[in-house]
C-alpha cells in the first residue's frame, strides 16, 4: 500500500505541473456552463423543460462529468510519453511489483480526475442544491468508479498507440463518441424517442443507454434535480465500465512495461 | 506543411461529423417550435465557421515549430521583407484552412442547400477575410508568447469564449434574452460576422444579427487590425533573435 502511495504522490506532482492547462480547462468548462447553457435555457422547448426543469440545471452535472473525463484521461498522455521515451525501464528498476505499479497509475489517474472535478461539483451543488449525506456518498462513489474506469480506458489507449498524434486522435474519437452519444447534452428519453422514430440509429441509442457518462450524469441529476428517476442500472453500468477498463488497463500496462 | 497536421485534420473531421450527426440533430428536436424547423441547418452553418476558425489558428503552431527547428534564421535570409513574410503567412494560413474546410463546406451545402449563387460567392469571398484575420490573430498571439504550451492553452480558452460568445451556435435574439453583456460581445465578434455571412450566403436569413454589408465591414476591420498588429509584433520579434 505504501508503494502505491508513492506512485500516487509521483503522479499528483506531475499533475500540478499542468496547472495552467488545468486552469484553461476549467475556464472552458465554466464557459460551457455560464454561457452556452444559459443561452440554451432560452431556446429549449416547453416539452423538454417539463422533462428537465431548465437547461442550466440539466447541464450542470454534465459539465462536472465532462471535467472529470478530461482530467482523468490525462494520465494516458503521460503514460504514452513514458512508453515512447522508454521511461518504463526506469520504472521497472524500482522496488515495486508490476501489479503495484499498474494499480498505482490507474488509481492516480482516477483520483486526479476526482480532484480536478471537485470545484465543478461544488459549483453544481451551489446552483442545484446540496444532496443528503447518503446521496453525496453515492455520488462520490459513482464518480470514483467513473474516474477509475476512464483512467483505465486512457491507459489502455495510451499503451496501444505508438505515437502522441495517434493517441490524441484516438482520445478525440473516444471523447466525441462518448460525449455526444450520452445524456450529457440532452435527455436520454429524447435520444430514445428519436431511436423509436427511426431518426437515431438503434446502436447509438443502446450506446447512450449503457454509456457510463450517461449513468453518472443521470445519477447526479436524479439526486439533485429529481429527474430522471434513480435506477440501479446506473450503478450497474458504472461498475461494469470500471471493472472492465481497470482490469484491461492493468494487464495492458503490465504487458507494455515488460516489453523489451 | 499543413499536411503534417493530418491527425489534427482527422480529429477535426470526427468532431465535425459528431457535431452535426449527434448534437445538431438532437438539439434541433430540443429547441422551441419557431426555431426547430431551421435549427439543424442553422447549426451546420455555425459548425462550418467554428471549423474555419479552428483550422486558421493552426498557423500559430507553425511559428513555434519554426522557432524550435531554426527555420526562422532561414526565413530571415530570404530576399523578402518582414511585412511580406507576415502577410504571406497570414494569407497562406487562411487559404490552407479553406483547403481543409472546403470539402466540409461542400457537405454542408449538400445538407443545407443554396438559394442564391451570387450571395453565396460574396459570402464565400468574405470568409477568406475571416480566415486571414484569424491567422493574423494566431500569429500575433504566437509571437507574443514564448511557450507553445501557453499558446495551446490560451488559444483553447480564446476559442471557448469567442465561439460561445458568438452566434455560431444560437441566434442573437436568445443571446440577448440570456444576457445583455453576452449580446453586446456577440455583436462585435468576428465569428458572428462570419456566421451571419455564411448563413446569408446559403439562404438561412431568419435570424441574422447584422446586415451582410455590416458583417463584411466587420470582417474587413478584423482582418486589417490583426494583419497590422501581426506584422508589427512579428517584425519586432524577428529582430535581434526575439523568438529564441
Amino acid at each position: 500500500m505504501k508503494v502505491i502511495l508513492h506512485i500516487l504522490e509521483h503522479d499528483f506532482r506531475n499533475f500540478f505541473r499542468y496547472k495552467w492547462w488545468l486552469a484553461g480547462l476549467i475556464s472552458m468548462n465554466l464557459a460551457d456552463l455560464f454561457i452556452m447553457a444559459l443561452i440554451y435555457n432560452q431556446m429549449v422547448s416547453p416539452d423538454i423543460v417539463e422533462l428537465i426543469n431548465s437547461y442550466f440545471t440539466f447541464f450542470a452535472p454534465g459539465v462536472t462529468v465532462i471535467g472529470l473525463f478530461a482530467s482523468a484521461f490525462m494520465i494516458g498522455r503521460e503514460i504514452n510519453m513514458e512508453v515512447r521515451r522508454q521511461i518504463h525501464h526506469y520504472m521497472l528498476s524500482l522496488p515495486i511489483t508490476r501489479l503495484e505499479l499498474a494499480v498505482g497509475r490507474l488509481l492516480a489517474g482516477g483520483l486526479r480526475g476526482m480532484m480536478y472535478m471537485s470545484p465543478l461539483l461544488v459549483t453544481t451543488f451551489l446552483f442545484l442544491g446540496f444532496p443528503s449525506l447518503s446521496q453525496f456518498i453515492v455520488i462520490l462513489g459513482a464518480l470514483f468508479l467513473l474516474a477509475t474506469g476512464i483512467s483505465g480506458l486512457s491507459i489502455a489507449t495510451a499503451v496501444s498507440t505508438t505515437s502522441l498524434e495517434k493517441f490524441v486522435t484516438a482520445r478525440g474519437l473516444i471523447y466525441y463518441v462518448l460525449f455526444f452519444c450520452s445524456s450529457i447534452f440532452y435527455p436520454l428519453s429524447l435520444i430514445q424517442k428519436l431511436g423509436r422514430e427511426g431518426i437515431m440509429p438503434q446502436p447509438i441509442v443502446v450506446l447512450a443507454e449503457f454509456n457510463p457518462l450517461s449513468s453518472a450524469t443521470d445519477l447526479m441529476r436524479s439526486f439533485l434535480v429529481g429527474t430522471p428517476d434513480f435506477t440501479f442500472n446506473m450503478i450497474r453500468n458504472l461498475v461494469a465500465f470500471s471493472i472492465i477498463f481497470t482490469v484491461a488497463a492493468t494487464f495492458a500496462y503490465m504487458k507494455i512495461v515488460e516489453r523489451k | 506543411m499543413f499536411l503534417q497536421f493530418k491527425f489534427l485534420i482527422i480529429l477535426r473531421t470526427i468532431w465535425f461529423v459528431a457535431q452535426i450527426a449527434f448534437f445538431g440533430l438532437i438539439a434541433s428536436r430540443m429547441v422551441i417550435p419557431q426555431l426547430a424547423d431551421i435549427y439543424f441547418e442553422y447549426y451546420i452553418a455555425g459548425v462550418v465557421i467554428m471549423m474555419l476558425y479552428s483550422t486558421s489558428v493552426f498557423i500559430g503552431y507553425d511559428i513555434f515549430e519554426e522557432a524550435e527547428h531554426g527555420v526562422f534564421e532561414y526565413l530571415l535570409s530570404l530576399p523578402i521583407s518582414r511585412r511580406e513574410l507576415v502577410l504571406g503567412r497570414s494569407i497562406g494560413g487562411g487559404i490552407r484552412s479553406f483547403i481543409f474546410v472546403g470539402p466540409l463546406i461542400a457537405i454542408s451545402l449538400f445538407v443545407v442547400g443554396m438559394t442564391n449563387l451570387i450571395n453565396f460567392l460574396i459570402a464565400f469571398s468574405a470568409l477568406f477575410l475571416f480566415a486571414f484575420g484569424v491567422s493574423g490573430m494566431s500569429i500575433t498571439v504566437a509571437v507574443g508568447l514564448k511557450s507553445s504550451d501557453r499558446f495551446d492553452i490560451l488559444m483553447g480558452v480564446l476559442n471557448a469564449f469567442i465561439v460561445r460568445l458568438s452566434t455560431a451556435m444560437y441566434p442573437q435574439a436568445f443571446v440577448q434574452e440570456a444576457s445583455q453583456v453576452y449580446a453586446t460581445l456577440a455583436n462585435i465578434n468576428p465569428v458572428t460576422f462570419a456566421s451571419d455571412l455564411f448563413r446569408w450566403g446559403v439562404g438561412i436569413e431568419r435570424y441574422l444579427t447584422n446586415t451582410p454589408l455590416a458583417a463584411i465591414i466587420g470582417l474587413v476591420i478584423f482582418f486589417s487590425a490583426f494583419t497590422l498588429v501581426g506584422i508589427t509584433f512579428y517584425e519586432r520579434r524577428l529582430e535581434g533573435g526575439g523568438w529564441q
